[in-house]
């Protein structure tokens, strides 16, 4: 819907959550008044078009910008100024960090069934990796986020690496991002550790304690004499890196270890790339030469070199039987996207629907990816250059492995376009902020309500009915662009003219399935009833009734 | 083209007479699709069974109220089976006899969609009047045409058709109560000829339809093809000489230009050197999905007029048996819920492509890897199944039948050890005797081991018409074809006999009371 035409009589309900438009009466004609529905918090601009002189239709009216993926317009009558009042409501309201307004989520007051934040708890979640180890420890130096910031305060780290060597490595790292641990492989114990890019410099400072660190990690694996370090970057980034005091590890300060880079281009270069798939997508969908156009966005090229890097990842723990160590500049954008890949390609536990969200959890949103800065929640700074769908694009290589393995995972499609959703909606806590120190000082898990309540209430309408459940298969997609494909359900899912079978008949089919098995469990429960009543009247035993009982139970 | 079709009867009282020493075995007969069973009364242990393949010639009599039935077998035993009721007798002879070819030759598309047609409306009829192929060489030797028309004005409409290919049936669509029909161009040259028999059998089927019902002519060429076409003596319906009729021009590619389309295809997907970030555009360069995309919409068109416009539709392009076959049987597809079955689907193919003379043989000489060429290759059966594809894509429940069976009738239609896609019409494979030398590639796809490969386990009958969206970024390439190279298949495949699993293991539970509870709670 990217333009409404002259509706002025439509009635606009701006609650403090969401724009809804209900024109059901001027449109009762049609088979479905549609009720245009928008969280505020997915609105990235509002803009008036047209002034009092406008001439001609739908020159007059208010313009917005959304964050996913379409833009509204609506065109108004100029009498009555109406739209003074509309546009502050809505600036207001969309962007409440400008008015000193609290995010809707602290106002939010939903209940559900279960508490999604109780679903993360780093120490399970290392105890079901079998941490901490010989080799691996878990400290609390960063309990009160003094070594790092925008670190989690728990950390595992190598046994032998005491927290004054951490200290004095986290000098030479990036925001002190150190090197620590995100996943070990059950079998082999080869680990994939992340961090940010040491602090090199021009003058190609070393340090020698970051050289024994790295070393130390190395050596908790005895299988393979080198540790490999994966640079998300381009090389040439890299290397330009050192200007500001970046840089990356070189072959003479760190003996045993191999360095290689993944190509991997930066925020701005992703953002831009999505610009440009908005233009070919909305309004209008390029029709002549669609896959050329497709082509010039590079979106699906950024795609696979994402997935080839995790790929890389992955098989390096798995097959090459090596540490691997992995960072970009700062090490909370390229670096999230590749580990937890790897992981998922990695370890199926993530694969189920409370493994992702632990996963998200986990590598995302307490290692400090920051979601404040990347969506601009309530911000009204739409151009801002921190902006990046880096998380966006994780979820779409998420969802092109899910196309690869249909049973792999135990989610389905709805549940990562739910993700993103909620990415932007402000209604829950769980993406808001850029770290978690700056979380706990907001107190976002007491006054705010998780994505994963509202997820894990409703398990059954983000499963996917073909998920086989296995252990320790690891799946290396194809990250080829012949086996690539645009996420057309949720890039282009505003576009009425891509049909869209809704809701996805694959699934109502299953659920049909579910529901005739619920019944015949039901009425065998029925069938017990009046058996073990019958049993219970006759049988002059009084034993035989709780004998029946297990034995047709063990019968299904 | 299951053997259950050919079965007339199942069962019939009936007495064996094995030779003149053996004593009479009275029972019930049944018939089964492989077996002749007889079972004593009252019901005795040991049956009598005869393996339909072993019969070599059958002889049938009638006396009174009775029939006799002479089985001559193929390993030289003489068996006279003696029935009560003359209908069982004759119903019985007919089953053995379709039997026990144990072939799907047998099986008649034409006459048993006439059937179909004759249950919904008296307006068609069939007609033999190309009984000996000679008002049209590549159509079958019946066809279904208006009732109100009769063979010597078929004739003379033939004339005025290119290659004879006069408006024929395709489809009836009970539902708007208006008919789908496929010719060949008319014969209007630059003098611009007209046909008054031709005319009166268009406008017979705007009479026969629901009152007041207009027509379309979709022309798979566009305008000004159409048009240039009269200087070789071809041309379109003009506006004048048929009343009622609307004309629209939906050029689809075919012959070299398609055939090159797939060869361009093929290279690419081939081609593993080639810079991977330029593949979107060499795909788009090749144009196979914009082909796609042309003749999924002009189904769509076809299809639209039927069902929304309550129009009938008649579709040509010059020839009549290649677009034009795309555009029909794709738009029955589309429109008719049994054509989406396993049968209904192998009917259409049999139907609409086989009999209805598309070249297989001159199309489909050469893949596209041969670098010998001849002008008459071209993708234009692999186009139509690539369509069908997409569309089971975007509806993923309502084919009865998967990728496996596509990829299939892909292979058999450019090699096969079956005779279905020999030849070029069924004169050709009457002159071939292919009826009588080969084997029926139906047949062969219905053995059940094969079924699970080509069956699609989520089917679920929907009653509704299938309305694809045609836009480019709905359609994708078939990978499990063009990518076959590059693609491990088993992942397909595996995933294919898990979603079996699962829905076989549904299934039994539906079929038992008792299925998996909840585990017992701590």
């Amino acid at each position: 819907m990217s333009l409404l035409r002259g509706l002025p009589e439509m009635e606009l309900i701006v609650i403090l959550v969401r724009l809804f438009l209900d024109f059901q009466e001027k449109l009762a004609l049609l088979d479905s008044a549609p009720i245009l529905d928008v969280p505020l918090g997915v609105i990235s601009r509002i803009e008036k078009m047209g002034g009092a002189t406008s001439r001609g239709e739908n020159s007059y009216g208010l313009d917005i910008t959304c964050k996913d993926m379409r833009n509204l317009r609506f065109a108004l009558k100029q009498e009555g100024h109406s739209r003074r009042d509309m546009f502050e409501i809505l600036t207001r309201y969309a962007f409440p960090l400008a008015h000193s307004l609290p995010i809707f989520a602290f106002l939010n007051e939903e209940r559900f069934n279960m508490d999604g934040w109780m679903v993360y708890n780093p120490v399970e979640e290392y105890r079901r990796q079998g941490l901490p180890n010989h080799h691996w420890r878990i400290t609390f130096i960063n309990k009160c986020y003094e070594l790092c910031d925008t670190y989690p305060a728990l950390l595992v780290v190598p046994f032998r690496a005491t927290d004054e060597d951490l200290k004095r490595v986290a000098t030479f790292r990036s925001r002190n991002r150190i090197p620590v641990l995100s996943w070990i492989h059950p079998e082999n114990k080869t680990v994939i550790v992340r961090c940010s890019q040491p602090l090199v410099g021009m003058s190609g400072k070393r340090n020698k304690d970051d050289e024994k660190y790295l070393d130390v990690i190395r050596e908790t694996n005895r299988q393979i004499s080198k540790l490999t370090i994966y640079d998300a970057r381009p090389n040439v980034n890299a290397v330009a890196n050192k200007a500001t005091g970046g840089g990356y590890e070189s072959d003479d300060a760190y003996h045993n270890t191999e360095l290689f880079f993944l190509d991997i281009h930066n925020i701005h270069v992703m953002r831009e790339s999505l610009k440009k798939v908005k233009d070919i997508v909305y309004p209008n969908v390029e029709e002549s030469h669609w896959l050329s156009s497709l082509e010039s966005t590079h979106w699906l090229e950024h795609i696979k070199l994402v997935l080839t890097g995790a790929i890389q990842v992955a098989d390096k723990v798995s097959s090459g039987k090596s540490s691997v160590l992995v960072h970009c500049s700062d090490g909370w954008d390229r670096t999230a996207q590749l580990t937890s890949l790897a992981m998922l390609m990695l370890d199926s536990f993530y694969r189920s629907i409370e493994g992702f969200e632990i996963l998200v959890q986990k590598e995302w949103i307490s290692f400090g990816h920051k979601f404040a800065s990347r969506i601009g929640h309530g911000d009204k700074n739409h151009a801002d250059a921190d902006r990046s769908p880096i998380f966006l694009q994780f979820i779409d290589c998420v969802w092109q492995m899910s196309k690869q393995f249909p049973t792999a995972f135990e989610f389905n499609e709805r549940f990562l376009i739910t993700i993103l959703d909620h990415l932007y909606s402000c209604r829950f806590g769980t993406f808001l902020y850029n770290c978690e120190s700056a979380r706990e000082r907001q107190k976002v898990t007491e006054r705010t309500v998780s994505l994963w309540s509202l997820i894990n209430s409703n398990k059954d309408t983000f499963r996917n009915p073909f998920y086989t459940k296995e252990i320790n298969r690891v799946l290396y997609p194809v990250a080829s662009m012949r086996h690539l494909e645009l996420w057309v359900n949720y890039y282009i899912r505003w576009n009425p003219r891509i049909k869209q079978q809704q809701p996805n008949p694959v699934e109502q089919r299953y659920m049909e399935l579910l529901a005739l098995r619920d019944e015949y469990i039901k009425r065998l429960e029925e069938l017990q009833l009046t058996n073990s009543a019958k049993l219970s009247d006759s049988s002059t035993s009084p034993s035989s009734p709780s004998q029946m009982l297990p034995h047709v139970q063990t019968h299904f | 083209m299951e053997f259950s079709e050919l079965i007339r009867t199942r069962q019939a009282q009936a007495e064996l007479l094995s030779g003149p020493e053996a004593p009479a075995l009275r029972g019930t007969l049944c018939v089964t699709g492989h077996h002749l069973l007889l079972s004593p009364k009252p019901q005795a242990t040991d049956l009598w069974l005869l393996l339909l393949r072993s019969v070599d010639s059958i002889e049938k009599r009638v006396a009174g109220d009775s029939g006799t039935i002479t089985l001559r077998c193929k390993d030289l035993r003489v068996l006279q089976l003696r029935i009560e009721g003359v209908e069982a007798t004759l119903d019985v002879a007919r089953s053995i006899e379709g039997l026990r070819l144990g072939d799907a030759w047998h099986f008649h598309p034409l006459e048993s969609y006439y059937k179909r047609v004759a249950l919904e409306t008296d307006a068609w009829r069939l007609s033999e009047v190309n009984e000996d192929f000679s008002l049209c060489p590549s159509y079958p030797r019946v066809v279904i045409v208006p009732r109100a028309v009769d063979d010597a004005a078929l004739a003379r409409s033939a004339r005025f058709r290119q290659g004879g290919r006069f408006p024929v049936l395709s489809y009836h669509h009970a539902r708007s109560g208006t008919a789908l029909l496929r010719s060949s161009q008319p014969l209007i040259g630059p003098k611009k000829l007209r046909c008054a028999e031709d005319e009166e059998l268009l406008g017979a089927v705007l009479a026969g339809a629901r009152p007041g019902a207009q027509g379309f002519i979709v022309d798979t060429r566009s305008a000004q093809t159409a048009k240039q076409a009269r200087m070789t003596g071809g041309g379109t319906e003009s506006k004048a000489a048929y009343p009622g009729w609307k004309r629209l021009h939906r050029p689809l590619e075919r012959g070299r230009h398609l055939q090159e389309s797939f060869v361009r295809l093929v290279e690419a997907c081939g081609d593993l050197e080639q810079s991977m970030d330029q593949w979107l555009s060499r795909l788009d360069s090749c144009r196979w999905l914009a082909h796609v995309q042309e003749a999924l919409s002009t189904a769509c068109l076809a299809a639209q007029g039927m069902e929304r416009e309550g129009a009938c539709v008649l579709v040509h392009g010059a020839e009549g048996m290649d677009s034009t076959l795309l555009v029909t049987s794709l738009a029955q597809l589309i429109l008719d819920p049994l054509s989406r079955t396993m049968a209904g689907f192998q009917e259409l193919v049999e139907r609409e492509w086989i009999q209805a003379g598309h070249p297989f043989q001159l199309r489909c000489a050469h893949s596209a890897f041969s670098h010998a060429r001849s002008k008459h290759e071209a993708p234009t059966f692999l186009l139509f199944l690539d369509c069908v594809w997409q569309l089971g894509r975007q509806f993923p429940l309502s084919l009865e039948f998967g990728e496996g069976l596509l990829l299939a009738l892909f292979e058999h239609a450019y090699a096969s050890p079956f005779g279905t896609f020999l030849c070029n019409s069924e004169k050709e494979r009457c002159l071939c005797e292919v009826r009588t030398q080969t084997h029926s590639l139906w047949s062969g796809l219905n053995q059940s081991k094969e079924q699970r490969k080509l069956r699609n386990p989520l089917y679920v009958l929907n009653p509704s018409a299938l309305w694809p969206s045609v836009e480019p970024q709905s359609l994708r390439l078939w990978q499990g074809l063009f990518l076959r190279q590059t693609r491990p298949p088993e992942r397909s495949e595996e995933v294919w006999e898990k979603v079996w699993q699962i829905v076989t293991d549904e299934k039994t539970e539906d079929s038992r009371p008792v299925v998996s509870a909840p585990e017992p709670q701590p």
